[in-house]
């Protein structure tokens, strides 16, 4: 009996299994027949093709597939393509393309960049673009030449070839810092008078004195010195850097010069005098979401140039503008388009990230869904959320606008600037350049090396720049350190790849 | 006997003392769920919140996270991959408890070294990818590195090998039982307590699992639970940590439900087992009269 | 049955040529073939899901590249394995690991035992149910959540110990983040609690199967209870611990990679006790990604355990094969 009754119920779930797998299975392939059908209509000469595209998210959109279907009904009758979206969370995303692109699945345009833009193409993620971008691509040159410029697009190229096309938006930005309104008027404290970060000492001893609950400054992503490292030099990657008062191209140890130096002892001099938090090293919450709260007076950021008041947090903010950071390779290359080696069709991957970049209506699709139901337009690039509907509620929302292609051809939303893109578009291209603009650091070489520096620099790095430690002791202790996991080797690779290219550039 | 009494006191004083041990911080958890979070940035956790919230239930309950689906999904996934699981490795472990299998020593090694070493993510990806075509299916969240553990078949080839009697197994063939007979009628009755433990894990390996979907799984519509809630969980840690992301991280997670959330995420994982053990108990209970009373 | 008993005083005959136990084996394949048949599913199932991807560890000894793949990329040798060793903290993240293992697998399973051994002494059923359930709740938490609760506790300004214990016993708090001499203890503490009842149901089940005629024949001979649990309870669940421990050494040098990067909140002054081979790889390939490096050291930690294991095997079963994995 029991036996029996075993038996039937392992069978019944298997047999169910199998349906369930053989109608999920039935479904995909249902799908692609009806894209096939529908080929025939349009006149084009091309032959119908499916493209993926994939892409971070960080939440995810319940109408994708709706969305997915409008920007079809626009690729199909341009380049007789229809799109399938892939988005994929943020933190797995780089697993994610390692996996899928280690295998044969398709996947014909992604996001690249965040970070690993080089070694991506040294290890052949990706096709080469130049050919395709001359031939089929002109619409994404002529977008880069009218808004940013185009020293941008080339300064992702990697071995005088291009693998990436940047996300057009904004570049140009000043590492600030941001201060609370209503403090900055209740103390009476002159924000313009703030030139250099020796002048925020007496502006942090007033909040100390007088708001107990309130922290002076909090650190904005990993430490305070994260975005304010920039006032003194270039970072370039695995704790080398530029040196701001160096004309030439002299790569050093970041940790063993004077500018950081003069950086870690302000930090360390705020966070003795207590004007930063005891636990902010570890702490998750950064700057943004201390100010959220109303526990933080201020944090450094970066921000676009014409911005002074700031309301992100849902605080009103002051912007102290300290200086402007000059646009660096790292800055570029964080998000861009590029085509994976999967790809089925390049010419066609090629002309659906052209109207990525000059489609209006794709763009905007991708960024807002479907005008009536995602979005009603105010005017004619004003957008605001259908009534019932907000940024928290909404079906399609992804406010994701720095991502897709062409940033600068999106709607505004309701009490957005409406010039911002004008001045986006002037601000980058007249905007400071780094002088390694468009140097891209090869790290096999050194593989060994950067992975024994990386965990040295987790030791002290945030701990420095938090002013848990003190810099006189424990720098010394850190640069020794460094020097035995390899510093000096990664050092002279990067002179050496730095001069090869600056000659090359000449 | 009086003594006796003494005893059990002891005991259970020893007992509770250890649950409350396990307890408090999950009441920690369950209290922190409910307070809103910028009491939490300000003050801090607390074992009784001042303002009770359920901000971060009503956004995750709201409908755009697919919740309800996801349930479905685990539900699904985790009977189904118990079963089989436990059916294959019963059937697995069972033979390399009896002496008279062939090649049994060379079999647990073969078994024991898949605990110790694997292709690595990639190759296995592969095989699953284009050989099998399991990516975004039910299967990937069932099949691959789930479905029997070497860990489960060692341990349960143990309890064959000590609690089975071995002149029940003789006794048995004299009679002329078939051996798929012997296992259905005689070694499955008995061995209810190790079923019900292997049950148990098979049961929190494939609730809680997440690995599965975050490798094989980019359709939404085949989110279980933990993907979908881990998905969440990756994607703040990321974005606040990332240099790449800068503010863009920060203003993306804004609109989260960050401390509280993280919170509820895990309460309302552990809801549905605190369900599902009364169940797998009974499988203990049913070992006990089989081994007769005790003291 | 006579042939039976032929098999069984063969097989102990362990100076028996290759060939002839083969034949021996091969004999046995055939007559209780119903076995082999039983275990077929399983051993196909391992063969696909873990010896197939195998051959996947030669990129450990690659340089990857997605274009060419895992078999035409080019051969680099131990190229990949260089980083492992190539700081001091190697010595450090090898000492942590085993250490810390080594804490983990005695405390465990010792505290697993006493736990199951008084819960089958309680005689309220409900009770026991209700105890197993408290304590296998902590299981499942994940260490993400679990570095919460932690940090709950000992954050510096608003943790429960810090804002409410410490004042209370008239101590000044503790900047728990950045002193090292804590986290020994804390670390061990969060995997005992999260471990004890996963291990202590292992022994329980164990305990409930043993055989009722011993504990009533010790009791007819007049044993107490310490006497039946010291006499026929511990040497009933030797089998087990003996296969728990053996498995947990094969993993020696794998560690909890949520305990030890999530629960000390990756805070970097704690490294020289949190950093571990696991949260040493990662750090060293965040900005990387490499896979070559990253199986190069699952490779080592594999290879390691391996070793370890099939020594202590050997120990074990020179002593008892029965408390032998195989």
């Amino acid at each position: 009996m029991r036996k029996n009754a075993l038996k039937t119920v392992l069978f019944a779930i298997m047999a169910l299994t199998l349906v369930i797998t053989a109608a999920c299975n039935n479904g995909k392939s249902g799908n692609s027949d009806t894209t096939s059908n529908e080929s025939g209509e349009t006149s084009s000469d091309l032959k119908p093709v499916n493209l993926v595209v994939a892409f971070p998210m960080v939440t995810d959109q319940k109408d994708m597939e709706l969305v997915q279907n409008e920007i079809s009904k626009i690729t199909k009758e341009k380049i007789n393509a229809t799109v399938k979206l892939v988005p994929i969370g943020f933190g797995a995303y780089s697993q994610q393309k390692t996996l899928m692109l280690s295998s044969n699945e398709q996947v014909d345009l992604m996001i690249s960049g965040l970070g690993t833009h080089s070694q991506d193409v040294a290890k052949g993620l990706y096709v080469e673009l130049d050919d395709l971008l001359e031939k089929k691509g002109k619409g994404i040159k002529d977008a880069f030449e009218t808004t940013i410029g185009s020293d941008i697009l080339n300064a992702v190229k990697i071995k005088g070839k291009t693998y990436g096309i940047p996300v057009i938006r904004n570049m140009a930005q000043d590492i600030s810092i941001l201060m609370r309104k209503d403090l900055v008027e209740k103390y009476k404290i002159d924000a313009s008078k703030i030139k250099t970060l020796d002048d925020l000492d007496p502006i942090f001893k007033i909040i100390k004195e007088n708001e107990p609950n309130i922290t002076p400054i909090a650190k904005s992503s990993n430490s305070i010195l994260t975005v304010l490292n920039g006032i003194n030099g270039e970072l370039l990657g695995d704790g080398t850097g530029l040196s701001n008062k160096d004309p030439g191209l002299k790569v050093v140890n970041w940790f063993e010069t004077e500018e950081n130096a003069y950086l870690l002892n302000t930090v360390r001099r705020w966070y003795q005098a207590g004007y930063i938090d005891k636990d902010s090293a570890t702490s998750t919450e950064t700057g943004f979401h201390l100010m959220k709260a109303g526990k933080a007076f201020s944090y450094p950021n970066l921000i676009d140039p014409w911005f002074n008041e700031d309301s992100s947090t849902g605080r009103e903010t002051v912007v102290v503008h300290l200086k402007s950071a000059p646009i660096a390779t790292s800055s570029i290359n964080s998000f861009m388009w590029s085509m994976a080696k999967n790809t089925v069709n390049q010419e066609r991957a090629m002309m659906l990230l052209e109207l990525m970049y000059t489609d209006k209506d794709v763009v905007n699709l991708l960024n807002y869904g479907i005008e009536g139901k995602h979005y009603v337009k105010v005017s004619d690039d004003i957008i605001d959320f259908p009534e019932g509907v907000n940024a928290s509620n909404s079906s399609y929302f992804p406010a994701q606008v720095w991502m897709f292609g062409n940033s600068l051809l999106s709607y505004h939303l309701k009490g957005e600037d409406p010039e911002v893109h004008v001045k986006a578009a002037a601000a980058t291209k007249n905007a400071l350049k780094s002088k390694v603009l468009g140097f891209n650091f090869d790290s096999e070489p050194v593989r060994t090396e950067i992975a024994a520096v990386t965990n040295v620099m987790n030791q002290y790095q945030v701990a420095l720049e938090t002013g848990m430690i003190d810099p006189a002791t424990k720098v010394p202790d850190f640069n020794k350190q460094l020097k035995a996991a390899g510093m000096d080797k990664i050092i002279a690779e990067k002179q050496k790849q730095l001069d090869a290219w600056a000659v090359s550039n000449k | 006997m009086k003594s006796n009494k003494l005893n059990q006191i002891i005991l259970n004083i020893f007992m509770i003392s250890l649950s409350v041990f396990c307890l408090i911080p999950i009441w920690l958890l369950f209290s922190a769920s409910l307070t809103d979070d910028s009491e939490i940035i300000r003050n801090g956790y607390s074992f009784l919140p001042k303002d009770i919230s359920i901000s971060a239930y009503s956004y995750l309950f709201d409908g755009s996270l697919g919740i309800m689906n996801a349930y479905g999904i685990t539900i699904l996934v985790t009977i189904i991959g118990t079963v089989t699981g436990l059916a294959l490795t019963a059937m697995l472990a069972y033979p390399l408890s009896r002496f008279e299998m062939p090649f049994k020593n060379t079999l647990a090694f073969f078994i024991f070294f898949t605990m110790l070493f694997n292709g690595g993510l990639v190759p296995t990806y592969l095989i699953y990818t284009n050989i099998f075509e399991i990516k975004n299916s039910l299967w990937a969240l069932i099949v691959p590195s789930l479905l029997m553990n070497g860990y489960f078949i060692i341990l349960m080839r143990t309890f064959f090998a000590t609690s089975i009697p071995r002149p029940l197994i003789e006794s048995a063939q004299i009679d002329g039982a078939k051996e798929w007979k012997i296992f259905y009628s005689m070694i499955i009755p008995l061995s209810t307590p190790v079923f019900g433990t292997i049950g148990l894990f098979y049961t929190l390996l494939y609730w809680n699992d997440w690995n599965n979907g975050l490798i094989y799984i980019t359709d939404s519509h085949y989110y279980s639970l933990q993907n979908l809630l881990n998905r969440i969980l990756q994607d703040i840690q990321f974005l606040q940590s990332s240099t790449q992301m800068g503010n863009k991280g920060d203003e993306l997670v804004a609109n989260l439900p960050l401390g509280s959330m993280r919170m509820a995420i895990a309460c309302i994982g552990i809801v549905p087992l605190l369900i599902a053990f009364p169940f797998f108990q009974r499988f203990f209970v049913k070992g006990l009269t089989i081994g007769s009373v005790k003291g | 049955m006579k042939n039976e008993v032929a098999y069984k005083s063969q097989a102990d005959h362990s100076k028996m040529k290759w060939t002839a136990k083969l034949a021996l084996e091969l004999r046995k394949a055939k007559r209780y073939r119903a076995l082999v048949f039983m275990a077929l599913p399983g051993l196909l199932y391992l063969l696909i899901n873990n010896y197939l991807p195998m051959f996947g560890v030669v990129v450990a000894f690659k340089n990857y590249n997605f274009t060419k793949g895992i078999l035409g990329s080019e051969w680099i040798g131990f190229e990949n394995f260089k980083y492992l060793f190539a700081t001091k903290d190697a010595y450090i993240i090898t000492r942590n690991t085993i250490l810390y293992n080594f804490l983990f697998i005695a405390l465990t399973t010792s505290a697993g035992i006493g736990t199951a051994i008084i819960l089958n002494e309680i005689r309220k059923r409900f009770l026991t149910k209700m105890y197993q359930t408290f304590i296998l709740l902590p299981h499942l938490i994940s260490m993400v959540i679990v570095a919460y609760l932690v940090l709950a506790f000992l954050d510096v300004e608003k943790g429960f110990l810090n804002n409410t214990l410490l004042p209370m016993l008239g101590i000044d708090p503790i900047s728990w983040y950045s002193e090292t001499k804590y986290w020994p203890w804390i670390l061990t503490l969060v995997s005992l609690w999260k471990g004890i009842g996963n291990s202590c149901i292992i022994y329980f089940a164990a305990i409930i199967g043993i055989d009722n005629e011993y504990y009533e024949a010790a009791r007819i001979d007049g044993a107490n209870r310490w006497r039946q649990i010291w006499n026929i309870t511990i040497p009933s669940i030797m089998p087990y611990v003996s296969i728990m421990t053996l498995l947990a050494i094969g993993r020696i040098f794998y560690s909890d990679f949520g305990l030890f990067y999530q629960v000390p909140l990756n805070s970097g002054l704690l490294s020289s006790v949190t950093n571990t081979i696991d949260t040493y790889v990662f750090r060293a390939l965040m900005t990387m990604g490499d896979i070559g490096m990253s199986s190069a050291a699952g490779l080592y930690q594999s290879f390691v355990g391996f070793i370890l294991v099939v020594v202590s095997n050997a120990i074990v079963s020179r002593k008892n094969k029965d408390n032998a994995l195989y």
